[in-house]
């Protein structure tokens, strides 16, 4: 076979020479002259800080590094010359203004060749603006034995999860932005704060305004600098064309996003300067600092300019700065590599959905957007959500799919509404705030991160800053409370003794019924959730004290009404969501547990938990069993779903009992898994399910890999029985459709690109996804396989028992068919060729 | 109905999400069994009216339960791997349920017919406006109580319902079955008798003769009919079969036959006869080349049908083409066929 014809990848197309060379400049990451590293600033104490550890609390890869990072940042920060006040201000105050400082009077500025948007620099490690009382009673909080750092890291070891108070992740109120410039939101803040009596305002309430207000002016001043700048650059610039660009630019700067948008060009400005001094003030790259429903606040905007007389094509080309830009968050650690060190960040965009009574949103500038993404593509960021639903058009399916057969899967998120608004309709009922979510605005929800589901412009709800897995109570409900292996640090060497951490729920070698051992797991499960909230309040409480974000507090709704940081609870919305990971694996264990030791008798419990702790090593046939025989979750049978259905409701039903103690945040539920069910199954022991160590654990809320044997629609029902189906005798949470999981659920599945080869079968896909509309769960991503992957399958079949080709639309299991044949259907693949 | 009817069948799979089965997204049940015996057959498990063990050698950890399970001693370890002594397997299971991997299969499972309907029901979400389910095989009209009942209820519950069949069965059948049927595929794979009797162990004059009367059944009430050949190197795929079933659509079932498909020989099954321990006369065949494909849809075309009801599926060989030749071939479309059924 010839090797020229490799298979094919999307490539950008349609570019502009303008998008073409800032795309491609971007693409060659640490060999720029121009870079949005982090810049380190300090206050030039010995005590100060920049790098603040909790945020990465949740990203066990960081763990190593946190004592390096800290010290290289204050190693590295430069000095900035303190307002002779400063040390009188409270912490909130003293932050704002340094941040702001920072901004508008350190950090460089440049406008990139052709571009059309200014704000380049924004990647930040900022002075946490501590004085030394401050930065000791943190310090003291942080470190030692009872210390957030070593209980965080213990729950990770230990194979519980993680938790930690992360930054970013929620939808800013941008469209009050648009709509009243920042200059609305700081008159309502005067306003606010000159309402308030003589103590309130010597008190936290009055601080908190007063920097918010500080905050307030930062995206104004920003913003002149850059307008002189483009006025600068404008007289020296020959191009006539250009000229007159940077001219509108100084022009759009001036006004916006001080002054409200008056057409396209200064909403996207605006937005994108409003939306990077976010990462400013949070010193945190991106990581889920979403635009909720961009096609629809942007609309009047873009509407008005096109009537107006702006070029269809000039409008794109706007929005494909905006993409650069979103871009340069890697750039924090562009030294490591071209995308730092993790390629994990998500501004989200969303896209279509539904309106008031279900009707359809899309409208012109979603399919402008839908082109803008498929010319950039492959790009990472922003990342798009496309929202459908039971009413989503055809012409809207026909893009989405268009654009997946030609992108080796979806460049976008797939959320579907129905599911999505029911779960938000129980968090409304669960904790009681029918007044801020109900039937009349559920629509407008959005997600944030990945799939994370939240309000818009009002709502923090902590998406990814508990990580439980779920399995852990199964390994408890096995050893009565005990890790099953002993730990030992891969740095250190040392051995934790193993000791009785979890509850006493007797021994189970003793129980004669499935029911005593579901009591003993039901019990370690509400163990489990406690233990994370009380891990989890160290980080909030620290943060709440010592880590303010005024600015970003002027964008949620709630901070300025309640004079209340976001990190304090200010967020009218304000949750913090466990997401619960391992589901499948937890559920399937379950079900081999009781099958191969009450139901079938195939072997004792005693052997059971022996096998495990042997890591499976000769006990070849109870592992095959428990393989193979035991029922699994994800293949549409009612009784395996059944216990599915169980484990959900008991997690979910407890994580709602739980609020924060210094910030009086509710517990959610969601299932995300970001990447933890792959390290975690390094840490996790052996599980029931016939798992060994070391192999992977199940993806948030997919069947374990290789249980999905009946296909993808037996799969999405699965998962849309999960979180609870369709209600049978009343409304349920939403037009009938139920769901436990308000914060939304992660589902991917697997196609072969033969399934959408011509416009025939291409229907037949659109019908799947709107089957999933109907019987699947929050968030579906499409993914199309390829050769590496058959590959891959080729290697490890047994990871790839569930892998359907559709070579020729003949419905092969992949594995289950001859090595020559293999190699066939994978030059196929490679060449797109059936 | 009446009750006297058989209501349970031997069913061989059931393949949810099928794509090429007819329009939309499907269901396909295959029955186990077959009136004809193809020497091409891509499901040689469906042939018999049996249940059948095979040994799946992938799954397989070599624990040897199974051949402590057999009663018969039918199974045998063979060094390179394990050995059904198929004239002393009746199938009784036992193998099947101690297997740890299941890597020991029975082919063929009662069902009632309700229950089926109750299983096809799942996916009715994702049946849309055109999907459904359609019964193959095997031979559905080889169990036409059963399939007619099957299908009966289905489309009590508002399933669109296909009959995918060779038309090797009795008149009765048929008649018992197309009540109940929304829309019929029909295999025409030789026109010559002779030929026919020697690729499929039958001649084709009952077939010719039944699909008349199907197509005018599905004229009368409107139900679609598609009519499918297998292009078999070496057997039917030859240009006077392809223009003499083409002459045979257009003076007997014109305006009727919403649709000829040609499905390319498909070599995937290999495995499936090498488990069953059958020998193969297209196990070295190599699949046809594009061109070749899009002669004989040519040939079709021009045979007196309408052309626009002419279409072609399945794999094709692969050649080495250059980047520009990729580019081409991605336009056409081609391909899709499934070998769980028979053709």
């Amino acid at each position: 076979m010839s090797t020229a014809a490799a298979y094919k990848i999307k490539e950008a197309r349609g570019l502009s020479p303008r998008i073409s060379w800032l795309r491609d400049y971007y693409f060659k990451g640490a060999g720029r002259a121009w870079n949005n590293e982090y810049t380190a600033w300090t206050t030039g104490m010995p005590w100060d800080v920049q790098f603040d550890e909790m945020s990465y609390y949740i990203v066990p890869e960081m763990y190593a590094f946190n004592q390096t990072f800290r010290s290289s940042f204050q190693q590295s920060a430069r000095n900035v010359d303190l307002h002779p006040d400063f040390w009188k201000w409270s912490l909130v105050e003293r932050k704002a203004w340094f941040t702001r400082e920072v901004m508008v009077n350190h950090v460089p500025a440049e406008i990139l060749p052709g571009d059309l948007l200014a704000g380049a620099r924004f990647n930040l490690q900022g002075s946490r603006c501590w004085n030394k009382k401050e930065a000791a009673g943190r310090d003291r909080m942080i470190y030692g034995k009872k210390g957030a750092r070593a209980t965080m890291k213990w729950f990770h070891d230990h194979g519980y999860g993680n938790s930690g108070a992360t930054s970013g992740h929620l939808i800013p109120w941008y469209e009050r932005v648009l709509k009243t410039g920042w200059k609305g939101i700081h008159t309502d803040l005067v306003t606010r704060y000159n309402s308030l009596s003589t103590s309130e305002k010597n008190g936290p309430r009055g601080a908190q305004l007063r920097a918010m207000m500080t905050a307030a002016t930062m995206p104004r001043d920003l913003a002149y600098k850059y307008s002189e700048l483009c006025t600068g650059l404008s007289l020296k610039e020959k191009n006539p064309d250009r000229k007159q660009e940077l001219e509108v630019m100084a022009k759009n700067l001036a006004s916006a996003p001080w002054e409200p948008a008056e057409n396209f060009w200064e909403a996207v400005q605006s937005l994108w300067i409003t939306h990077m001094l976010i990462m400013s003030d949070e010193n945190y790259p991106g990581p889920g600092v979403s635009f909720g429903r961009f096609d629809q606040y942007l609309l009047p905007y873009w509407r008005k300019s096109i009537a107006q007389g702006m070029d269809r094509d000039f409008g794109k080309e706007i929005l494909k700065c905006f993409w650069f830009h979103c871009n340069t968050v890697y750039d924090a650690m562009v030294q490591v590599g071209n995308q730092g060190i993790t390629s994990g960040f998500g501004q989200l965009i969303t896209l279509s959905g539904m309106g008031k009574d279900g009707k359809d949103l899309t409208n012109e500038l979603t399919y402008v957007i839908l082109e803008v993404i498929d010319e950039m593509t492959p790009i990472l960021e922003p990342k798009p959500n496309v929202r459908l639903h039971l009413n989503t058009p055809d012409e809207l399916l026909d893009a989405v799919v268009d654009m997946i057969s030609s992108s080796q899967g979806a460049p976008f998120l797939l959320n579907f509404d129905e599911r999505s608004m029911a779960g938000m309709m129980r968090e409304a009922r669960r904790a009681d705030i029918g007044h801020l979510i109900n039937e009349k605005n559920v629509h407008d929800y959005a997600p944030v991160g990945c799939l994370e589901n939240t309000m818009q412009g009002n709502d923090r709800s902590g998406t990814v800053d508990n990580n439980i897995n779920l399995l852990k109570a199964v390994e408890l409900a096995l050893t009565g409370g005990k890790d099953l292996l002993e730990f030992t640090d891969m740095i250190t060497g040392k051995t934790d003794p193993v000791k009785q951490d979890g509850l006493r729920t007797g021994d189970a070698t003793k129980f004669r019924t499935w029911d005593e051992f579901w009591a003993a797991y039901a019990s370690q499960t509400r163990y489990l959730i406690k233990k994370c909230v009380s891990v989890y309040e160290r980080s909030e409480r620290i943060r709440a004290e010592f880590a303010p974000t005024p600015y970003l507090s002027c964008l949620v709704k709630g901070c300025a009404e309640k004079g209340m940081d976001v990190t304090r609870g200010g967020a009218e919305i304000s949750f913090v969501t466990i997401e619960g990971v391992t589901f499948a694996t937890t559920v399937d264990s379950l079900l081999a547990i009781k099958y191969l030791v009450f139901d079938k008798k195939e072997c004792t419990m005693e052997q059971l938990i022996t096998a495990l702790r042997d890591n499976w090593v000769g006990h070849d046939i109870l592992q095959a069993k428990a393989k193979n025989r035991a029922p699994k979750y994800g293949q549409d049978d009612n009784d395996a779903d059944a216990m599915a259905s169980a484990v959900m409701d008991l997690w979910t039903e407890e994580t709602w009992k739980y609020r924060t103690k210094s910030t009086g945040r509710r517990f959610r539920p969601g299932m995300l898994s970001w990447n933890y069910w792959v390290g975690d199954g390094y840490v996790m022991a052996a599980s029931a399910d016939g798992r060994p160590k070391g192999q992977f654990l199940s993806n948030a809320i997919c069947p374990s890999n290789g249980a999905d044997v009946k296909g993808p629609t037996a799969n999405t029902n699965s998962v849309g029985k999960a979180l609870g189906g369709m209600s049978k005798d009343s409304a349920g949470d939403w037009n009938g459709y139920m769901n436990s999981l308000p914060n939304g659920a992660s589902h991917t599945i697997t196609f072969s690109p033969s399934l959408i080869r011509d416009p025939e079968h291409k229907a037949k896909f659109k019908a799947f996804l709107r089957g999933y509309a109907r019987n699947g769960g929050t968030a579906l991503q499409v993914n199309m396989i390829d050769a590496d992957m058959l590959r891959d399958a080729q290697q490890h079949p047994r990871n790839y028992r569930h892998l359907l080709v559709r070579v020729t639309g003949y419905n092969a299991y992949f594995t289950a068919i001859g090595r020559e044949l293999q190699d066939e259907i994978i030059a196929r693949e490679s060449h797109k060729r059936y | 109905m009446t009750e006297a009817k058989k209501t349970t069948g031997l069913v061989l799979n059931i393949q949810r999400m099928s794509t090429d089965d007819g329009p939309g997204l499907r269901t396909t049940v295959f029955l186990k069994g077959c009136s004809l015996a193809c020497s091409w057959c891509h499901n040689p498990e469906s042939i018999s009216f049996h249940k059948e063990v095979q040994w799946i050698e992938t799954r397989c950890i070599n624990c040897k339960t199974c051949i402590a399970a057999c009663p018969k001693q039918a199974i045998t370890d063979t060094g390179p791997g394990l050995s059904i002594d198929r004239s002393a397997c009746d199938a009784c299971g036992e193998c099947v349920s101690e297997c740890p991997t299941c890597a020991m299969e029975i082919l063929g499972a009662e069902w009632g017919a309700l229950s089926l309907a109750d299983e096809v029901e799942k996916d009715r979400s994702f049946f849309g406006e055109t999907g459904g389910v359609t019964v193959s095989g095997g031979e559905p009209t080889a169990q036409a109580d059963f399939t007619a009942a099957f299908l009966m209820h289905c489309r009590a519950r508002g399933i669109h319902t296909a009959l995918d069949t060779c038309g090797q069965c009795s008149r009765s059948a048929l008649e018992t079955i197309l009540p109940h049927a929304d829309m019929v595929l029909y295999d025409l794979k030789e026109i010559d008798p002779g030929l026919h009797k020697r690729f499929t162990g039958a001649a084709n004059d009952k077939i010719l003769e039944n699909i008349r009367y199907v197509a005018g059944y599905c004229a009368d009430r409107n139900i679609g009919l598609w009519v499918r050949t297998p292009v078999i190197p070496g057997a039917t795929a030859r240009d006077e079969n392809i223009a003499g079933i083409g002459a045979f659509i257009s003076a007997n079932l014109h305006g009727t036959v919403q649709r000829w498909e040609l499905c390319s020989f498909n070599n995937l099954c290999r495995d499936k006869y090498r488990r069953l321990d059958l020998g193969w006369e297209f196990a070295h065949e190599q699949l046809l080349g594009r061109d070749m494909m899009e002669h004989y849809a040519e040939v079709a075309k021009k045979s007196g049908v309408d052309p626009l009801i002419v279409h072609w599926s399945g794999a094709t060989r692969m050649e080495l083409k250059t980047a520009e030749n990729d580019e081409q071939s991605e336009k056409i479309s081609s391909l899709g066929r499934e070998t769980m059924r028979c053709n």
